[in-house]
């Protein structure tokens, strides 16, 4: 009897408590799945959270998020100059959140707790999940009525589908760029200039490391994505891509030759291939000549791990005939984002409309903590102020790619599978094949189940890509 | 017949009594049990409901037996299966062994024996992220202090290439494991030592039994419901481990030391290194998929090892 109570009493907590988890999931589903019912419901806790916001007092408190420490001091300056002389009373509190980023913005949107802006680089807000979900606004009508802004940031020129843009609409505007990737180099042990063909540039690799005789190395290669920090920037310059935009499909074909001359820099490299931080370490210490990366390097050279031992150049990536075939990419930086959530959307824009001004965006460049994208800024800057970026600056055949669909891809991603081709853990042409099938197979059913569309460019133009006209098709 | 009488009153009582204690028991269990379903029993019945979709946090889109499909043609995930398995088998055969030798030892009592506890148990204390880190530069190839050492004392020649070698990675990740765990293991078996009485030990030395002796037919028998139990949480422990890995190779290379687990977080979470989207469908059908693997050899283990618990 007692055990049939116990356990009357157990089935009946059981049922209670699935039954309470499974309304409030049936809930995160609707988010998840029915946009349109998720931003009205939306729009209800918001005028709630209004009316608590206008009640509590007579300012406007607007929260915003970003995943950038490296200019969180210069931004929070900016914040604090705002906070004490704009006449609307808008207070601003930034918050600097980096682990698992999009997740937690989309989490704290569906517990209502979302803040105002959030910032984003590249696709760091990947547009596709937040404009289609409602998370995020666009900012036309914004951009379309303030004049100043638009000759500051020049929006219309930068519109980067997938990226900041979708059907027409414009979710943020970037502020700067990071440029492609460059090679970064030990003037005191390489004097020569450094080769424009990658098989002339694996030669250097080697001879210097046989000079150094185990006291120094050619090159260093990280264990952090070491497919993208030279390799892939150099078939991107040779006109490969993971992505037949024409034909809307993946084709890693060209890679077999970036993979076989891949090997040679393996032979050549520091025996460790450690995480980035650690080869900067050992880059600045002069325990090997050549590193590749992008403009990111500068404060890091200059402040996070200053070389101080030798001089340090930068150059081109090579490529595998010594042309540019392709555009390098590089990565649009700080966009700035308004969530749907927000009861205070216009007092947002001008937190942006701030934030973006020539006054603070000509402070931030020269600071040097990205490139200008737009020619009017990069008119405005000095120079002389942004000390080696200028080493980095953009050059005709960068660009950014158009997004590739976000596949539900089975095994390891491209970088891993061809890395290991360079490694000698699989073989090259039996990775290939593999990537394509996978790559391909995965992208077949994601695009039949509705989860992704397929990305075509009829006139891609692989010097400029983002120029094309971008059709995402359900088949 | 009184005695009958006095007998069932007793009964009665005690009956009464029962379900008092029972209601009083229960009640004491009752936020441990509410814990539990909403902790515990919830987010494993939370998983069942993306094993047929594709989710990456944002958009659900319902596929069928299509996660199925590809989990039974994933390659990668059958070899973390296998890899997991090998690590677990390495990882016990050794760590078992040397935490009940270092157990026995210390519960000699030998001088400085607390301290030799305390420090051994210290690895345990410490995250196993910042352990993995530091076995990062313990483990280099170039300056290594591994390396350093074992050339220094003319055992290998050249340094080895630990983490970037397909062929010793596993021995690293499990030179990581034992250091951080042993420890722990030690200390049950010295709590389970502690608990055997010491007449049975006086009786041994009177009947002229020498150390070795005492260990084979003293300790070792006294101690197996410890040992039962310390075999099973290592057992399930091992199959879980994917922390100090992530750190110290990240799977690598070339998949090398990935274990299930770290695959199944890759999954979920997503990887700094991979330009893959989450899958958290995907993941969740893996992670039943591993649960079931780990309660599969736990169940064995557990029937191959019912009779440690007869012994005394």
């Amino acid at each position: 009897m007692k055990k049939k109570l116990l356990s009357s009493i157990l089935a009946a907590t059981m049922v209670v408590s699935l039954a309470a988890c499974g309304s409030a999931s049936s809930d995160t589903t609707a988010t998840t799945t029915e946009t349109g019912d998720t931003q009205t419901a939306e729009a209800d806790t918001t005028e709630a959270a209004a009316t608590t916001q206008t009640a509590s007092g007579d300012g406007i408190t607007i929260t915003m998020w970003t995943n950038d420490r490296h200019d969180m001091d210069y931004i929070q300056s900016a914040i604090d100059t705002f906070n004490s002389t704009n006449t609307d009373g808008i207070t601003v509190e930034f918050q600097t959140v980096t682990d698992n980023y999009a997740n937690q913005i989309q989490l704290a949107y569906q517990g209502g707790t979302a803040p105002d802006i959030v910032t984003g680089n590249g696709s760091d807000i990947s547009i596709n999940n937040f404009a289609d979900t409602g998370i995020v606004i666009p900012l036309n009508d914004y951009i379309s009525a303030d004049e100043e802004y638009q000759k500051v940031n020049d929006p219309y020129n930068h519109m980067y589908e997938g990226y900041n843009v979708k059907d027409g609409n414009i979710y943020s505007v970037y502020s700067g760029v990071r440029s492609g990737v460059r090679v970064e180099y030990n003037t005191s042990l390489i004097t020569e200039e450094i080769p424009s063909t990658l098989s002339d540039y694996v030669a250097l690799a080697q001879k210097v490391t046989d000079e150094g005789a185990g006291q120094y190395y050619g090159i260093g290669l990280t264990s952090s994505g070491p497919f993208g920090r030279l390799l892939e920037a150099s078939a991107q310059m040779s006109g490969i891509y993971p992505y037949d935009y024409v034909n809307g499909k993946f084709d890693f074909s060209g890679f077999k030759e970036i993979v076989e001359a891949g090997k040679g820099l393996v032979a050549a490299a520091y025996p460790d291939q450690q995480g980035v931080d650690n080869m900067r370490a050992l880059f600045a210490e002069g325990q090997f000549a050549l590193w590749s990366n992008a403009s990111q390097e500068v404060s890091v050279f200059t402040n996070q791990i200053p070389v101080t031992g030798f001089e340090w150049g930068v150059a081109e990536v090579p490529t595998l005939d010594g042309t540019v075939k392709g555009a390098l990419n590089m990565v649009p930086q700080k966009g700035y984002y308004i969530l749907s959530s927000s009861p205070n959307q216009d007092a947002a824009w001008k937190v942006i409309s701030y934030l973006q001004s020539e006054e603070v965006m000509k402070s931030y460049l020269e600071n040097g903590y990205c490139l200008p994208i737009t020619d009017y800024m990069a008119g405005i800057i000095d120079s002389s102020q942004t000390g080696r970026m200028v080493d980095f600056a953009t050059q005709d055949y960068e660009d950014v790619y158009p997004p590739t669909p976000s596949i539900n891809l089975t095994g390891d991603d491209y970088g891993t599978v061809l890395w290991n081709a360079v490694m000698g853990y699989v073989d090259v042409d039996e990775a290939i094949e593999d990537l394509n099938t996978r790559y391909n197979e995965a992208l077949e059913a994601d695009v039949a189940s509705g989860t992704v569309k397929r990305l075509v460019i009829k006139d891609y133009d692989p010097l400029h890509p983002s120029k094309g006209t971008a059709e995402y098709l359900s088949e | 017949m009184a005695g009958n009488d006095g007998r069932g009153k007793k009964r009665i009582k005690l009956r009464s009594g029962g379900s008092h204690e029972g209601l009083a028991s229960f009640l004491m269990l009752l936020p441990a049990i509410i814990f539990l379903i909403v902790c515990s029993i919830y987010p494993f019945i939370w998983i069942f409901r993306y094993i047929c979709y594709n989710y990456n946090g944002f958009t659900a889109t319902y596929t069928g037996a299509a996660n199925f499909e590809r989990m039974l043609s994933d390659k990668t995930f059958w070899m973390s299966v296998v890899h997991t398995f090998e690590y677990a088998f390495y990882k016990l055969l050794f760590i078992i062994p040397l935490a009940l030798i270092i157990a026995v030892i210390l519960h000699t009592r030998i001088m400085g024996s607390n301290v030799f506890r305390g420090v051994y148990f210290m690895p345990t204390v410490i995250s196993s992220s910042i352990a993995g880190m530091i076995f990062t530069f313990i483990f280099a190839t170039k300056n290594g202090i591994l390396n350093s050492v074992l050339q220094s004392l003319h055992i290998v020649s050249s340094p080895i290439p630990w983490l970037t070698g397909t062929n010793v990675v596993m021995a690293a990740v499990t030179i990581l494991a034992i250091w951080g765990g042993f420890g722990n293991y030690m200390l049950y078996f010295t709590s389970g030592m502690d608990s055997i009485s010491n007449d049975v030990y006086e009786s041994a030395k009177i009947d002229g039994a020498n150390g070795v002796q005492t260990f084979f037919y003293v300790t070792l028998p006294m101690l197996s419901p410890v040992l039962k139990v310390v075999l099973m949480l290592a057992i399930t422990g091992a199959f879980k481990d994917y922390e100090a890995i992530m750190v110290l190779s990240d799977g690598g290379p070339g998949n090398r030391s990935m274990v299930m687990f770290l695959y199944i977080y890759r999954m979920i979470f997503g990887s700094a290194t991979s330009t893959a989207a989450v899958q958290i469908g995907y993941g969740a059908l893996l992670s039943v998929v591993a649960a079931i693997i780990v309660g599969i050899v736990t169940a064995i283990y557990l029937f191959i090892s019912r009779k440690l618990d007869d012994v005394v």
